[in-house]
């Protein structure tokens, strides 16, 4: 009974339609968001500049696509200027930026104002205007502060070069390889080390439909880890280290000028 | 071209911060001051952290001010006596003054006070050597030309000083004073340093020059002499306790500071004590006007890293 149903011809239609169905369903799952980042490791020896990054993937054609390189949230403490007796600029309180990401870098197909409405860009904590709602400021007797600190925030965030939105900055190729994007990031030097998350998502008809993730790992070797690691873990011995040969270069170019008989 | 610092977490062009380096441990060895209240603000311009940039700057004075004193002991001066004695006085009020901010601090507002306090300072410092000098310079010219040597000021000697107990010989100055004097004006200028958190060598010269009557010359190699251990102290304490010393900033500052200081020793002597007094004048008196610029400005972005001066 079981064997004469799978021969007949009404199970062949049946599984050619079931083939074909799924056939159809793939179609997106062949153009799916995927991510890489290249290098995905940044070593930090003392020649290092900041790295050149390719961030590139598969994705459908008809989406716009944004990239974020974030890190986790963290706690900053910032001086802010105010003026003195009406006169003079001061270093007068302290400010703390809660859950602020150490680097944002954003880029785009399209400006992001057109790819996405407001509330989708804030639930996504997609560009400056969604930080923004996100990162609180306080005080230093934890009342929230007027909103204008989060623009000087931005002002010297950008200044050290880690917060950075390029919008159309993604570029999109069509070949035999699929469909693909690539953006290149120039990675500063100024963002200390850790481990960086770069985001992808796809956007179609104003709405985030699919996300690809990838991890960049910034991390000191040789003899600057070896030195950061000596500065925190044996600080006399580092302190004594310091002053030893600062003294010793001292002496020793005030021995050499002796020599060659330049001072007297 | 570039490296990278493994504390202050950035990346510098060293040929600049070697620049750096030699142009402020040039003035070291000229005007025996450590230059701290140049080369702080100038490393922070080149994106040092302000803590970073303070703590570091000190481990670097001490290769230019061990260079400068090695040289100037080889000319003869340096006077060991009463560096010792101002070094003295100037490690207690250096523990003073800690003390004093904290309680300042505590009151709050200290910060304006403290400010203002550095820039009158700096200002009244170099107005007084400024004019004096000129004084000094226009009288030379004029006993030269008469061909008459006028009475050296510098004999005329203070009753009040005169009467204190513990009168010392101090040879290589060639004057006598308290050993108190020293060890006082020692701790005054440590008290004033620590609140103002600088090293205190833009004071301590013309305190040697006007009220210890030494001369010039010999104010430099002595001023250094006592940097070098206040800024092996700072350079210690820092490392310890704040992890803010950058070695291979500092090493990278003293290849250029050690030259320096060595440059400016031999152009030093080249100069007249009021020539040198009228340059240092003119150097803390422009290194006034950019603060009060600063004061008075508001900065382009309002925010920054805590530390610096």
């Amino acid at each position: 009974m079981k064997r004469a149903i799978m021969n007949s011809p009404r199970f062949f239609m049946a599984m050619a339609l079931a083939l074909f169905g799924l056939a159809t369903l793939s179609v997106p799952a062949a153009q799916a968001l995927t991510c890489s980042v290249t290098p995905d490791t940044i070593p930090i020896t003392f020649s290092y500049h900041g790295a050149q990054l390719a961030i590139t993937g598969q994705s459908a054609s008809t989406d716009d696509l944004v990239v974020t390189i974030t890190s986790e949230p963290v706690d900053t403490a910032l001086k802010n200027y105010e003026k003195v007796g009406g006169l003079v600029w001061m270093k007068k309180g302290s400010l703390e930026f809660k859950d602020a990401p150490r680097v944002y870098l954003l880029s785009s197909t399209a400006d992001l104002s057109r790819i996405l409405d407001a509330a989708e860009l804030n639930r996504n904590l997609l560009g400056f205007d969604a930080l923004r709602g996100h990162i609180r400021i306080e005080d230093s007797k934890g009342n929230p502060a007027d909103g204008k600190w989060f623009d000087e925030y931005l002002k010297f965030k950008k200044e050290e070069n880690v917060y950075d939105m390029r919008e159309g900055a993604i570029v999109r190729q069509h070949g035999e390889k699929g469909n693909t994007y690539k953006v290149d990031v120039a990675w500063p030097y100024q963002a200390p080390p850790g481990i960086y998350t770069v985001n992808v998502v796809a956007v179609r008809n104003g709405k985030v439909v699919e996300r690809a993730s990838a991890n960049i790992e910034v991390k000191s070797t040789g003899l600057v880890a070896a030195l950061s690691k000596m500065a925190f873990d044996q600080a006399g011995l580092y302190g004594v280290m310091a002053v030893i040969v600062a003294l010793l270069a001292g002496l020793g170019v005030g021995a050499i000028f002796k020599k060659g008989g330049g001072s007297h | 071209m570039y490296m990278y610092l493994p504390i202050a977490l950035t990346s510098v062009n060293y040929l600049v911060v070697m620049g750096l380096g030699l142009a402020v441990g040039l003035l070291s060895g000229l005007f025996g001051v450590g230059g701290g209240f140049l080369m702080t603000p100038l490393l922070m311009m080149v994106g040092i952290p302000p803590t970073i940039a303070a703590a570091t700057d000190a481990n670097q004075i001490v290769a230019a001010s061990a260079s400068g004193t090695i040289s100037h002991w080889r000319l003869g001066n340096v006077d060991f006596k009463m560096g010792l004695f101002l070094l003295i006085g100037g490690f207690v009020g250096g523990a003073a003054g800690v003390q004093v901010i904290k309680i300042l601090r505590a009151t709050g507002g200290a910060d304006f006070l403290i400010k203002m306090t550095y820039v009158v300072m700096l200002g009244g410092v170099g107005s007084f050597m400024f004019v004096e000098s000129l004084n000094a310079m226009r009288k030379t010219r004029k006993a030269s030309a008469t061909a008459a040597s006028a009475a050296d000021p510098r004999e005329k000697k203070g009753g009040f000083f005169a009467s204190l107990p513990m009168q010392t010989y101090f040879e290589k100055s060639g004057v006598t004073h308290s050993a108190l004097v020293p060890l006082f004006l020692g701790t005054f200028v440590g008290v004033l340093a620590a609140i103002m958190g600088v090293g205190g060598g833009f004071l301590m010269v013309p305190v040697m020059i006007y009220m210890l009557r030494m001369p010039m010359h010999v104010v430099v190699g002595t001023s250094l002499f006592q940097i070098l251990f206040t800024c092996i102290e700072v350079t210690y304490l820092q490392a310890y306790s704040n992890h803010t010393v950058d070695f291979i900033l500092a090493i990278i500052l003293l290849v250029g500071s050690v030259f320096g200081a060595q440059i400016g020793t031999v152009l030093g002597r080249k100069l007249h004590g009021d020539q040198l007094k009228i340059l240092l004048s003119i150097i803390v008196l422009a290194v006034t006007v950019k603060i009060v610029l600063e004061l008075v400005m508001e900065p382009a972005i309002l925010l920054s890293y805590a530390g610096g001066h």
